[in-house]
């Protein structure tokens, strides 16, 4: 279990204990946040989970693999550094506390 | 006592009830008719397809598999071989490669749709199956016109074929392998064309595909162009059958999306969730696992049972309820995790198209009959003849 705080683009923050093995994009859904689509339903096949991690954290998660980053290419808001795809993105307890910010857009 | 048989007709005709009484009394519960655990809860059919490693694909994903298809289609595989197949045919489903197919797909479902002006009573799918078939003959570049090897409706036929299963033996019964081998032979020779004299679609795309110098082996062209075509086919016309049913069944629904057309989008996701035909798959298991007191031991099946966890109040309130404004997140239509439908893009596509077409010719209809012929199948659910009459 996790706990992973979703801020919107509008700045409203929810946080939501997130089972372990869960994606982050899963998560989102299964609790009705807005800003997260999922649209693919997590098979890295669209741009619509794109996220924010907190710089800070970016050392406690896997590296995107190769896959995940050319599909980051066609994420609709603008693509930063920090930039991942929620459904690519693990809970675990190393990512307790992690702040996860959402774009203005999924497209 | 507790019975779980998803070869029975009466689970074709109407599994929700069932449904209920397993979340409710026995969420991870042993059919012994089906020789697998059901998951039924939509946290636990969530929670297995983000865990491939423990729930596996590799020993088959169909309630009742077809004979040596596990292992070498996407939907059998797990990574990492299942991502270095599906990078391979992603590409053609991405929604942004799929915007060209708009057009052609506007046009096959008006041509289907004229053929329905004067009638009043007509069967639903002689639409969905002149349609599907064309689509994914235009999208897949399957032979057609002067160029085509057999005719529309044999493809169709096999498709649906290939997923029933019989339910006095709970296992494929002669017609549905025969079905299965006419399409394996039907790809082969399709293959062989775009091998011989590659164009640009996705079948000479895939065969001929190299990732870093990597290609996949014929039986995996092989079995997914079949799985592809039975998937196309199949799901595609099913789910539109279920759609047509679910407003044919409900007016005020219709009503609004003929009005507005815009809300189909929305009233097409409330369909994946409500009733989508995709009702049930299977997974195998590679530990022991502990769910709700149960045991489960590796090597044990376990059917996810996504059409039971669309209606779980535990998820989604007022459950039973076909809402074309509820925007249902996250619902199991489509599967979920690295196995997600491939398809999701051009099944949203062409149903929204297929339905604006549809209703500018025949805006207002309702089911002649009250209880329908249901598809045998332990996996997919829709009906077999929809009969509708115009208003």
């Amino acid at each position: 279990m996790a706990k992973i705080t979703y801020v919107e683009h509008n700045g409203h923050a929810t946080t939501v204990d997130v089972p372990d093995g869960w994606s982050l994009m899963q998560a989102a859904v299964t609790n009705a946040i807005p800003g997260i689509v999922g649209e693919c339903g997590g098979s890295r096949a669209c741009a619509t989970c794109h996220c924010y991690i907190d710089e800070a954290r970016l050392g406690d998660l896997p590296a995107p693999e190769e896959g995940e980053l050319a599909m980051l290419d066609m994420a609709a808001a603008e693509v930063r550094p920090a930039s991942r795809l929620s459904c690519q993105i693990k809970a675990s307890p190393a990512l307790d506390g992690l702040v996860v910010h959402l774009p203005e857009t999924q497209g | 006592m507790l019975h779980f048989d998803p070869y029975s007709p009466a689970v074709d005709a109407d599994p929700f009830p069932y449904y209920k009484r397993l979340r409710d009394e026995a969420p991870c519960f042993w059919s012994e008719e089906a020789q697998m655990w059901i998951l039924s809860r939509y946290a636990d059919i969530v929670g297995a397809g983000q865990d491939w490693k423990t729930y596996s694909s590799a020993a088959g994903n169909m309630m009742t598999e077809l004979p040596n298809r596990a292992g070498s289609t996407l939907g059998t595989t797990d990574p990492p071989r299942h991502d270095r197949l599906r990078a391979l045919v992603q590409y053609a489903f991405l929604k942004r490669n799929l915007e060209g197919l708009a057009g052609p797909i506007r046009d096959i479902a008006r041509g289907a749709a004229d053929e329905l002006r004067g009638e009043t009573t007509f069967d639903f799918k002689d639409f969905s199956a002149k349609f599907t078939v064309r689509v994914l003959m235009a999208a897949l570049g399957l032979p057609s016109g002067a160029e085509a090897i057999v005719d529309e409706d044999t493809v169709r036929e096999k498709a649906v074929l290939m997923v029933q299963s019989d339910p006095r033996t709970r296992a494929k019964g002669p017609e549905h392998l025969a079905a299965f081998d006419w399409m394996r032979e039907y790809a082969a020779k399709v293959i062989a064309m775009r091998r011989a004299a590659p164009r640009d679609d996705l079948i000479s795309n895939f065969a001929m595909a190299e990732i870093d110098g990597d290609k996949l082996d014929d039986r995996e062209v092989l079995l997914t162009t079949t799985t592809l075509v039975m998937a196309g086919v199949e799901s595609l016309g099913g789910f539109m059958m279920m759609f047509a049913y679910n407003l044919a069944t409900f007016p005020e629904a219709r009503e609004a999306v003929v009005l507005n057309p815009d809300l189909l989008a929305d009233a097409i996701e409330e369909s994946l969730r409500f009733n989508t035909s995709a009702q049930r798959f299977k997974r195998r298991l590679m530990r022991d696992v502990t769910l709700h007191g149960q045991t489960l031991r590796e090597g044990d099946f376990v059917c996810l049972a996504y059409g039971s966890g669309n209606r779980d109040e535990r998820q989604f309130p007022d459950p039973d309820r076909y809402d074309v404004a509820r925007k249902p997140r996250g619902h199991l239509g489509f599967g979920g995790g690295v196995h997600a439908c491939l398809g999701t893009s051009i099944a949203r596509l062409a149903t929204k198209i297929a339905f604006e077409a549809f209703h500018e010719v025949v805006p207002r209809y309702s089911r002649v009959a009250d209880q329908l012929a249901w598809m045998p199948s332990s996996t997919f659910r829709s009906p077999l003849v929809l009969e509708l009459a115009v208003h």
